[in-house]
């Protein structure tokens, strides 16, 4: 219960902060929405973070800050396509451990394991499969509902603009936690 | 919290892993500083850019500058080419 408890609370205030963060200094240009901002999507970074290192126990938390995050930055009470969409992007991350595991690279801390979560080649791995996911999903179902929040249809260049902000956004948090947490490092490492 | 711990460490783990091969991990604050100038002014004007932009960018001293310089060539992360048109000058260029 402790552990579920830390889990969930440093999943939730990690990908919270990064949302706002996201949504703050990257969606609004002069306080409008701009979303050339979803080109770097740093919330996704959370995701595959929280999941590869704490497992599926921080799921629930991880929803809750994609729900939040709309919520406390526009006032917006999530409908329920949100809600759904929501949840589809934050298990893109496990379905992408899913998919691993089923073709024999399961998750591992070691030098042998397949997927190493030590190894940042491998996170990388699991950031753009889940990207992968995530844009196929979420656009999948955008189409389907026949809802798109973004434009009027949904189109490749949506499909890639998310799968591409994703990578990008992963990327931008992994080199920044990197050079941040150098002093810590140099004694661990 | 034992679990949560070790968590944390494989975390920390996969970003040192991110540090070495990105060679900024053993960076002085100082080497830093050169490093992002350098990054930045390329960033900016798109183009290698020279000591004395360093220098001046940075505001470092002229000497810091240049021991930091060496060391980073020394460690492969740049290296120094000299200047067509000035060749007094030596322009840096990322490795």
């Amino acid at each position: 219960m402790k552990h579920f408890l830390s889990i969930s609370i440093t999943s939730f205030v990690f990908s919270f902060s990064l949302w706002i963060f996201w949504s703050y200094f990257l969606m609004q240009v002069d306080m409008s929405p701009s979303w050339d901002g979803s080109l770097i999507y740093l919330p996704h970074a959370a995701r595959v973070l929280c999941v590869v290192y704490f497992g599926y126990k921080s799921i629930p938390a991880l929803y809750c800050a994609e729900i939040l995050g709309p919520l406390t930055i526009y006032s917006a009470v999530p409908d329920p396509q949100m809600l759904f969409l929501a949840m589809l992007s934050v298990l893109s991350v496990p379905f992408a451990l899913f998919l691993l595991t089923a073709i024999g690279f399961s998750l591992g801390n070691t030098r042998e394991s397949p997927l190493n979560k030590r190894n940042y080649r491998h996170v990388a791995l699991i950031t753009i499969i889940s990207a992968m996911l995530n844009a196929l999903g979420v656009n999948l179902v955008l189409s389907f509902f026949e809802v798109n929040y973004f434009q009027e249809l949904v189109d490749v260049a949506q499909v890639t603009r998310f799968l591409v902000g994703d990578i990008l956004g992963s990327a931008t948090v992994f080199l920044v936690l990197a050079v941040a947490f150098r002093p810590l490092l140099r004694k661990n490492v | 919290m034992k679990q949560f711990i070790s968590d944390i460490a494989d975390a920390l783990s996969m970003l040192g892993s991110l540090q070495k091969d990105l060679s900024i991990n053993d960076f002085k604050p100082n080497e830093l500083k050169v490093f992002y100038t350098i990054i930045g002014s390329e960033n900016q004007t798109g183009e290698p850019c020279n000591i004395s932009d360093v220098v001046t960018n940075s505001g470092m001293s002229r000497s810091t500058v240049y021991k930091t310089l060496k060391k980073l060539v020394a460690i492969n992360i740049i290296q120094l080419e000299q200047s067509v048109l000035d060749k007094r000058e030596f322009l840096i260029k990322l490795n």
